[in-house]
């Protein structure tokens, strides 16, 4: 199937949108997208944007029932590891279940490998469910390593109310 | 560790730096015995949750083992809250190893929970000659 991987616009933040929640469903967690498109907006297409993203786009013959040509993407931003240098954190990956074993994730996941290099970046890092054997296996013929199996690396997290809470007891300099 | 001074200097320290940094810093007469008065440090950067927003990673949080259990990890920690918090952030993350029992108890203690544990996220890393094939698009599907 025809299909192109490009940098997202502006105007995709709906259709980004829409994904990252067809995201949080196939996660079973419907409700766990919280921001709207005008934030992605805001923080992915201002002066120093908090991310990057690559939708993967196919011509309108082959758009969905509801007219989407937009059918994945990829939001990515860079990281640092004191260890090992600049590297990049893939946050989101995802691909509508009718397009999926069309090479369309490969394409996606592949150019931002090779954006990653293009800025000297040395590592890939992202997330996966435990549970998510397809992705897995995905990631793992890409020769992919799971740190929490191998090393037991866990990623812990404060949320807004606890951050509050932490950031209130910050020694006053 | 593969990187070197000049490398945090010039990632760190330029228009659009890679990361930031805090340290913490006693006066003279705490000085470590071989004289050094920068003895604990945080490394961040701005992440970005595709649910939530803007949020602040941790990578490194460290205090020399004679200063600890004195409130520093706490204060540098708190630090990072703060500077994440007037930037915008909703949420900070960081790693920790599950058998490094004191540090995921320090973590705990300070209110966050374990996203590992709880939802099952395992941390994944391309990497290499691995990270090499990929970026050419040549990975076996």
């Amino acid at each position: 199937m025809e299909f192109r991987v490009r940098a997202a616009t502006r105007e995709d933040c709906r259709d980004i949108s829409r994904m990252i929640r067809e995201l949080a469903v196939y996660e079973k967690m419907p409700d766990g997208m919280k921001i709207s498109h005008e934030e992605l907006e805001r923080d992915g297409f201002s002066q120093n944007p908090f991310f990057h993203c690559l939708v993967a786009e196919v011509p309108p013959q082959h758009r969905t029932k509801e007219g989407y040509t937009l059918v994945g993407y990829a939001l990515y931003f860079y990281t640092y590891s004191t260890w090992e240098g600049r590297s990049l954190y893939m946050e989101d990956f995802y691909v509508m279940p009718e397009f999926r074993g069309k090479g369309i994730g490969k394409a996606l996941i592949s150019n931002v490998a090779r954006i990653g290099k293009e800025h000297q970046c040395v590592r890939l890092n992202f997330s996966v469910l435990s549970w998510n054997t397809p992705a897995i296996n995905f990631y793992l013929n890409k020769g992919a390593q799971d740190l929490t199996t191998s090393d037991g690396w866990h990623c812990f997290r404060f949320d807004r109310e606890a951050l509050d809470k932490l950031a209130e007891e910050a020694v006053k300099q | 560790v593969k990187i070197t001074q000049r490398d945090l200097e010039q990632d760190g320290f330029s228009k659009n730096p890679f990361f930031q940094a805090i340290i913490a810093e006693v006066p003279e007469q705490h000085r470590s015995k071989e004289g050094h008065c920068k003895v604990g440090y945080a490394l961040y950067f701005f992440a970005y949750s595709s649910w939530k927003g803007r949020s602040v990673y941790m990578e490194d949080l460290y205090v020399m083992s004679e200063y600890r259990g004195k409130g520093i990890g706490k204060a540098l920690m708190s630090k990072i809250a703060q500077l994440g918090l007037a930037a915008g952030c909703k949420q900070l993350n960081f790693a920790v190893p599950n058998w490094n029992k004191p540090s995921v108890d320090f973590s705990l203690r300070q209110g966050c929970w374990n996203v590992t544990s709880d939802l099952g996220y395992h941390c994944m890393r391309c990497e290499g000659p691995a990270l090499e094939s990929l970026a050419r698009g040549e990975a076996k599907h």
